[in-house]
């Protein structure tokens, strides 16, 4: 009878684990979907923003087009992307794009001084804060995806979830590399 | 030194404190049975419960209540954006939804969060560290608050608080049981008991209330350390809170309210710590905080 009871209770146990190990999974493969969607609703926030921010530049530094080309072109690139590496490349262009559009702007005071820019100007440096942090989460939860993906026991479970291990959102940025780093 | 080291350490940490919380309540309970008897029982389902109503309520409603105490006012988007601004993107590098945002009419720098989770989280600024500090260090304060709300400590603290009170009441019905009813444990057939047992259980009855404040203070401290370490897994950036607590330390006032009931979910304690000991504050000292972080920095 006892050898029973310890029968039964062993089997719950085991079964209580399985069932937790493959939640983990399940639930690390939904956090990294979560974190891509809102690298996109970033993205798109930025990306809304171009035709204004083109317009107001235009007014003042017209002669600044191909700098000015370079964003249309990259935010017209940025809307096509799908995969995760597609994605990650046209970020990176329209980012570096941007970047050196805003050190134009430097040369026109009138530009600098307008409210209308200024107002835009935030709102880019915390859009831009907000795509980085989000592709910031994005690769922490692919990072935790993949180790539960290849360690003991979640390892188990990795077909019967149906998980598969994700890609690493790595944008090719010069000024990133310059960015203090923390050791992993 | 490595965050997700510290912050498992840390973790560690705070939840052997727990369960040396569930310790002490073993002994007590002990204690009661080995001086009363099986009478002195009776009295722990009393303790317990009131206990855990006066801690839960407010728990469940900590957002609402730590507003109207502290006279923190709810502001929108379009009140103040680059605040709303700041905590988004915090929020999205902690993976959790936008707090409610409030500010404090208050001249001393100093910052909070509460909230029962994440879906129902304040994060709180005084006017005085909004003008003190930089966007950067805004950004570790922020941090450091959404940190709080991620590893959940409105909840771990209300654990640790509802044990410390559990325990401070059953000290007290045994002061009363004694006083009134002395005799009480003759009744029951335990006249062979052993003298040093007795002593023993008296001992542990009038200490555990002080031991049950000193864990749960340092419950609050592990927690506070952890909450920093977090807020460098968010921001990457062990400067920016860094520079924030040096700005909270050059700084000499303290908010006005000094009701120790909410001294604990300050970013720094409103109360006066050089007149405490390390041993009874609810937060590290600034100049460890400061210490570590530096650390966290010299390895970037």
């Amino acid at each position: 009878m006892k050898v029973l009871v310890l029968i039964v209770a062993l089997v719950l146990i085991i079964a209580l684990l399985a069932i937790m190990s493959r939640n983990r999974l399940v639930r690390a493969n939904i956090s990294v979907d979560e974190a891509f969607a809102q690298i996109e609703v970033q993205l798109k926030r930025r990306s809304d923003l171009i035709p204004n921010l083109v317009e107001t530049v235009k007014g003042y530094a017209a002669h600044e087009s191909g700098t000015l080309e370079a964003i249309v072109a990259a935010r017209a690139k940025s809307t096509t992307a799908t995969t995760v590496q597609d994605v990650a490349a046209a970020d990176g262009q329209l980012t570096q794009a941007l970047r050196g559009l805003l050190a134009v702007t430097e040369n026109y005071p009138d530009l600098k001084a307008s409210s209308n820019f200024l107002a835009l100007q935030e709102e880019l440096s915390s859009t831009e804060n907000k795509v980085s942090f989000a592709r910031q989460f994005y690769n922490d939860s692919v990072r935790t995806l993949n180790a539960a993906i290849k360690t003991f026991p979640s390892s188990l479970f990795v077909k019967s979830a149906g998980v598969t291990a994700r890609p690493f959102y790595e944008v090719d940025d010069p000024q990133d590399r310059k960015a203090p780093q923390v050791k992993f | 030194m490595d965050f997700r080291k510290l912050a498992s350490a840390n973790k560690l940490k705070s939840t052997e404190l727990l369960f040396g919380m569930a310790l002490l309540v073993g002994v007590v309970v002990w204690a009661l049975l080995t001086y009363f008897g099986k009478t002195g029982i009776g009295v722990v389902p009393f303790a317990v419960t009131i206990a855990l109503i006066s801690v839960w309520g407010s728990y469940w409603t900590s957002d609402k209540i730590v507003l109207t105490m502290t006279g923190a006012k709810i502001v929108s988007e379009s009140d103040n954006k680059q605040l709303y601004d700041l905590v988004t993107e915090v929020c999205i590098a902690a993976g959790l939804p936008t707090p409610k945002i409030a500010i404090v009419e208050d001249n001393a720098p100093n910052a909070f969060a509460t909230g029962r989770n994440k879906d129902h989280a304040v994060i709180a600024f005084t006017t005085g560290i909004l003008r003190v500090m930089d966007r950067e260090e805004l950004q570790g304060v922020t941090a450091h608050e959404l940190a709080h709300v991620a590893n959940r400590d409105t909840l771990v603290s209300a654990i640790a608080a509802t044990t410390a009170g559990a325990l401070a009441l059953l000290s007290d019905f045994m002061m009363r049981m004694m006083i009134f009813g002395g005799g009480n444990r003759r009744n029951n057939n335990d006249n062979d008991q052993n003298p040093i047992a007795l002593i023993l259980s008296l001992v542990v009855l009038i200490l555990a209330p002080l031991a049950a404040l000193l864990l749960r203070l340092a419950i609050s401290r592990k927690r506070e350390a952890l909450a920093d370490v977090t807020a460098v897994a968010f921001t990457r950036n062990p400067a920016g809170l860094r520079r924030a607590l040096e700005v909270l330390a050059a700084d000499n006032t303290v908010v006005h309210q000094r009701s120790t009931a909410v001294a604990h979910i300050w970013i720094e304690s409103p109360l006066d710590e050089s007149k405490t000991s390390q041993l009874f504050s609810t937060h590290p000292s600034l100049a460890s905080r400061i210490a570590t972080l530096r650390k966290m920095e010299g390895d970037a």
